[in-house]
């Protein structure tokens, strides 16, 4: 697979703090990819890295291939961003606050009201950011974000403080920006239910490490629920079921089965009972994205 | 790169009265010396003073005081501009090197102060022409004594531009600037090796050349210090 964003055991320590530990991230090109974590998990500091705001304290950081270090401003070039709260010149109109961020890129004026156009800003260009909502802002930021036309655009919690008519309308703009422009987008929140909505790959991140890195539909893998059956003789069961062929895994004193319809669990109870193994228990146990979300970050904590 | 960050910094203070202030500073110059001549003509005149060489020394008095209030204003100006909502995280993740942003905001300074410059040469002239000062109008002496104060002064804007940047609250850079401010104006009885001396044009030899030369010498040697630290620096 491309990685558009490749970065090997990159860390940043404040202080005696650690903020971000041997972080391997891996972006594959044309995706979005989910950068989920709890408030103070390290999103920021990770994001600030990869555009060369930080320098991170060990590792190496590769985009589009290139070596970050050392080819920092051709990265740059093809790439976008926000980060946190938008940055603007208050007393600048939107359009003026464009116009300083294209001088620099070089590109034509057009691509101004385009993007005020692709975020519903084009009937305010002439306004003061000063008197903006913060969703207005919010647009404004995610505007500049893509006015070079990016090849990698990286949002850094895009929808925080908007409302959720706004948060809508910016999930859609970045489905589309995927699919129409073949974007790789990396965007970062502590909300699961956002990450879950639009990103295809996610990598969680919890107190500076990452715990978890693959496509989403892994992650709901792992989130199916499952039933369980507490039997006398765990391995004894379980290589009888898998002879039967039917899938099934053991731990201590559980078989355990991603979720079955209920004719199947019949068909496996009666064959358990059949051949002699007694059955204490049979459970379901219901497990949601979020409570895997949740447990993924919960058990670091713990540590 | 360099042009089109200077372009975008004079963008930016825009609608801010940075101009007006860049007016301001030198007429208010020359206004004391209206000040000054008006009520104290007949003295010149009785002191046999009332010529362009003391007029331009008298004008010059004031400069220094003036030049680093607006040095101390505008390099935390510029730097409050891209604090506000921490601008500094746009700009330098644009494909820019972080030492031409450095040198554009230094630049900007220094052409508004150019300009300011200007206009002191050209306010000095005219009220001193509508005085009626005798002989004949020493062009050179009036351009110099305006325009060397500000080369004397460069220490002070490397020195004022670094730390209105490194530090995010103002209220150190503008303390030690309004020290600094405050230093200018007892210039006479500082020693030689004090950059707040240099823009009095002051020195025991009396060769205010010498104060240009320290001043562009010294000035480089603090640009560079303050622009590679900007370098090493995190952006927040
Ligand atoms: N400039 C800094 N100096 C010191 N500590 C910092 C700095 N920036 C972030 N941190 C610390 O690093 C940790 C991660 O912060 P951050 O990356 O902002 O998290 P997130 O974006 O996931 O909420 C936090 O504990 C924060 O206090
Ligand atoms: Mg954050």
């Amino acid at each position: 697979m491309e990685y558009i964003v490749e970065t090997k055991k990159i860390t940043k320590r404040f202080g005696k703090e650690y903020a971000v530990e041997a972080l391997d991230l891996k972006i594959p090109k044309g995706e979005i990819y989910g950068f989920l974590g709890p408030n103070g998990a390290g999103k920021t500091t990770t994001i600030r890295m990869l555009l060369g705001l930080m320098r991170p304290t060990l590792g190496t950081i590769q985009i589009f291939g290139k070596d970050l270090k050392r080819e920092r401003i051709e990265v740059l070039k093809k790439v976008g961003s926000l980060v946190e709260n938008p940055s603007y010149y208050p007393h600048l109109t939107a359009y003026e606050n464009l116009e300083a961020l294209r001088k620099i890129y070089g590109i034509s004026k057009k691509r101004i009201d385009e993007v005020l156009e692709i975020v519903s800003l084009l009937d305010v260009a002439n306004k003061k950011v000063k008197g903006f909502s913060l969703g207005m802002k919010q647009r404004l930021g995610i505007a500049a974000s893509l006015l070079n036309s990016p090849e990698l655009l990286i949002l850094d919690e895009p929808t925080n403080g908007l409302d959720p008519s706004g948060i809508i309308e910016i999930r859609n703009l970045i489905k589309s920006l995927s699919v129409e422009e073949g974007m790789t987008i990396l965007i970062s929140s502590h909300l699961l239910s956002e990450i879950d909505q639009i990103a295809n790959n996610v990598g969680i991140i919890s107190k500076g490490k990452l715990i978890f890195q693959d496509s989403i539909d892994v992650m709901r893998k792992q989130s199916q629920n499952k039933i369980s059956f507490k039997v006398d003789d765990c391995e004894k069961v379980w290589r009888f079921l898998i002879s039967s062929g039917i899938k099934a895994d053991f731990s201590e004193d559980t078989i355990s089965m991603l979720e079955q319809n209920d004719e199947n669990v019949a068909t496996v109870v009666r064959l358990l009972v059949e051949n002699g193994f007694s059955i204490y228990r049979v459970e379901e146990e219901k497990r949601s994205l979020e409570d895997t979300f949740l447990q993924m970050t919960a058990e670091e904590r713990v540590i | 790169m360099i042009g089109k960050l200077i372009r975008t910094d004079f963008m930016k203070i825009r609608r801010k009265g940075i101009w007006f202030l860049a007016i301001l500073g030198p007429f208010g110059v020359v206004a004391l010396q209206m000040v000054n001549y008006g009520l104290r003509k007949d003295w010149f005149i009785q002191q046999d003073t009332f010529s362009w060489f003391y007029y331009v020394r008298n004008v010059s008095a004031f400069t220094p005081f003036a030049l680093i209030l607006g040095i101390v204003i505008l390099a935390s100006f510029m730097a409050s501009i891209e604090n506000e909502t921490n601008a500094w995280k746009q700009l330098i993740a644009l494909p820019v090197s972080k030492w031409s942003v450095y040198l554009s905001k230094y630049t900007t300074i220094g052409l508004l102060l150019v300009f300011a410059t200007c206009l002191l040469t050209v306010f000095s002239l005219g009220f001193g022409v509508l005085l009626g000062l005798g002989g004949e109008i020493p062009y050179l002496d009036l351009i110099r004594y305006c325009f060397y104060p500000l080369f004397a002064a460069l220490p002070i804007l490397g020195l004022q531009l670094w730390i209105a940047l490194v530090f995010q609250n103002q209220g150190f850079p503008i303390t030690i600037g309004v020290f600094g401010v405050i230093m200018s104006y007892m210039a006479y009885f500082l020693p030689d090796w004090l950059i707040w001396k240099w823009p009095s044009l002051d020195n025991q030899w009396d060769e205010p050349l010498l104060n240009v030369c320290m001043g562009l010498v010294v000035g480089l040697g603090i640009y560079l210090f303050g622009m590679l630290d900007f370098i090493r620096r995190d952006v927040k």
